[in-house]
């Protein structure tokens, strides 16, 4: 199972997807985003990005989900939405999950599969390598290019970040 | 809006379109695309009534679709090339769905629909800034992915857009939605010359963002967002009534003004590169912008509508608006044509 875990972590990624994007009321959505921010990270994990991979837990689910969670329970709604009360929800919720469950049977039964990019079953994904990365971690390595070659990149980020704060507040002004 | 807020989020709109045109590193290009979108949704959401929320959402949604769609294939560009760079050769199918993208964000046509609703839905200066500067951003990274843009695609865009935003464009009363089909004709105009001379596409470009300017400008001025508020400009600003004449034949491409100037270099080039039916598709259907520029004209300046008595009084008050600016770009937009000899300054 292990030289498949990335191949069942994106499937069933892209099923915590569909959860939430077959619109259930917001809690049950935000369910659906811990899981996939939670399979984000082991993703990220399988290829060597460890702190990256917890940073999602940290700041993406730890930091930014708590904060949706908590706004979204101070705006209930009396009957919220689950995936099978509404036909509408659970016939999206059964679209996508067919779809993702057919395309994984078709990847796992050809051997060679060009939808995009050519890649060779899902084991492909095991020996996935672009070239030789040395001793050091590509991920770390990339971090701290970050932080010093690419302090243009953080100005950027960082000022994006404080108008999102500023745009959200004109925006739910409402006067 | 809070005025020390409103100068941070235009110069976040400003600042995102300039990343967006300087950098040649395509995750740049997104992060400048997503700033500029961010910050312009207050803008768009300056009053804050239904309409304008709608069209601000709809605004949003079309651009952040077209956002992820650039960049999942920024992603298999940088699967199949290994690298970053803007202006190395692209992969076609990137290409493609890049060219795509960039046209939901131009309001090309089949992807022309959020244009009329949303200019409609805001306010005039608003919408002035989003038929403007929000054209220049995408229309520089198509500027620098010319050279591998699929001929089928791009053409049949540009003479799709020109053909709606003629046809579009007849039926309506509404000022703003006007000048959004307008601008998916000019859109079309542009596109059309991409792969054979980009820097027509900027001289078109530039003229387009001039005259649009001097419109919008004009319509402000008068506070007029219909063509039966129009219609009553002589009483209001009878010099308005004239420039509007003149701006509205420039916009229709007509000879001796600079609205002349694109149709006819896009006109030379297409020619040039062997292309006979396409400009004059163009040509023909450009005919359509030009009548209901016409109509236009005809209810401002060359009829007078029947009116009652107390609106024949509003010449006594001075219009307070302060429009700067707005004398130069009437001249730019109607007297540039016997410059056009300098375009040699080309060859």
């Amino acid at each position: 199972m292990m030289t498949y875990i990335v191949f069942i972590l994106s499937t069933v990624f892209v099923v915590s997807f569909v959860s939430f994007s077959s619109k259930p009321s917001p809690i049950y959505g935000g369910f659906g985003l811990i899981v996939a921010g939670g399979i984000g990270c082991g993703i990220v994990l399988n290829f060597g990005g460890s702190f990256l991979g917890l940073m999602v837990f940290l700041i993406y689910l730890g930091g930014m989900l708590v904060v949706f969670g908590y706004t979204t329970a101070m705006a209930t709604e009396p009957y919220p939405e689950a995936w099978t009360s509404n036909k509408a929800v659970l016939a999206m919720f059964i679209t996508g999950v067919l779809a993702e469950l057919l395309t994984a049977c078709y990847i796992l039964k050809e051997d060679e599969v060009e939808v995009v990019f050519k890649f060779n079953g899902a084991g492909d994904w095991v020996i996935y390598d672009t070239g030789d990365s040395g001793f050091f971690s590509e991920e770390a390595m990339g971090i701290a290019a970050l932080y010093s070659y690419g302090t243009w990149l953080v100005v950027v980020t960082g000022w994006s970040l404080l108008i999102g704060v500023m745009v959200i507040m004109e925006v739910t002004r409402g006067n | 809006m809070n005025p020390p807020i409103f100068i941070i989020i235009m110069l976040t709109v400003i600042s995102g379109t300039m990343i967006v045109v300087t950098t040649s590193h395509w995750l740049l290009v997104w992060i400048g695309f997503e700033m500029n979108l961010l910050a312009i949704i207050p803008i768009l959401m300056k009053k804050y009534n239904p309409r304008a929320m709608e069209a601000a959402t709809k605004y949003f949604l079309t651009q952040a679709a077209a956002s992820m769609i650039l960049m999942m294939w920024i992603i298999i560009n940088l699967l199949h090339s290994g690298q970053w760079t803007v202006l190395k050769d692209l992969n076609p199918m990137a290409s493609i769905m890049m060219t795509t993208a960039l046209a939901m964000k131009l309001g090309l046509a089949p992807f022309h629909f959020w244009v009329p609703e949303v200019t409609q839905g805001i306010s005039m200066s608003s919408g002035l800034i989003l038929l403007t500067w929000q054209k220049i951003a995408p229309l520089s990274i198509l500027y620098q992915i010319s050279s591998t843009i699929n001929p089928n695609l791009i053409l049949t865009m540009s003479i799709l857009s020109v053909m709606i935003g003629g046809w579009g464009g007849l039926n309506q009363t509404q000022l703003r939605k006007i000048m959004a089909y307008s601008s998916i004709a000019h859109m079309g105009w542009m596109t059309a010359i991409m792969m054979y001379s980009p820097t027509m596409m900027i001289l078109n470009l530039t003229i387009y963002i001039i005259m649009t300017l001097t419109t919008f400008m004009l319509f402000m001025h008068n506070s007029t967002t219909t063509t039966a508020s129009l219609s009553q400009t002589w009483n209001k600003t009878p010099l308005i009534t004239s420039l509007i004449l003149v701006l509205m034949m420039s916009l229709g491409g007509l000879p001796p003004l600079s609205g002349f100037i694109p149709k006819w270099m896009i006109i030379q080039e297409l020619t040039k590169n062997e292309l006979i039916m396409m400009p004059t598709l163009l040509a023909m259907t450009a005919l359509l912008n030009l009548y209901f520029y016409m109509r236009l004209t005809y209810t401002t300046a060359l009829t007078m509508f029947p009116s009652n008595n107390s609106m024949k009084m509003k010449w006594r008050f001075e219009c307070t608006k302060k429009m700067t600016f707005l004398p130069p770009l009437v001249v730019m937009s109607t007297m540039l044509l016997p410059l056009a000899p300098m375009l040699s300054i080309l060859d």
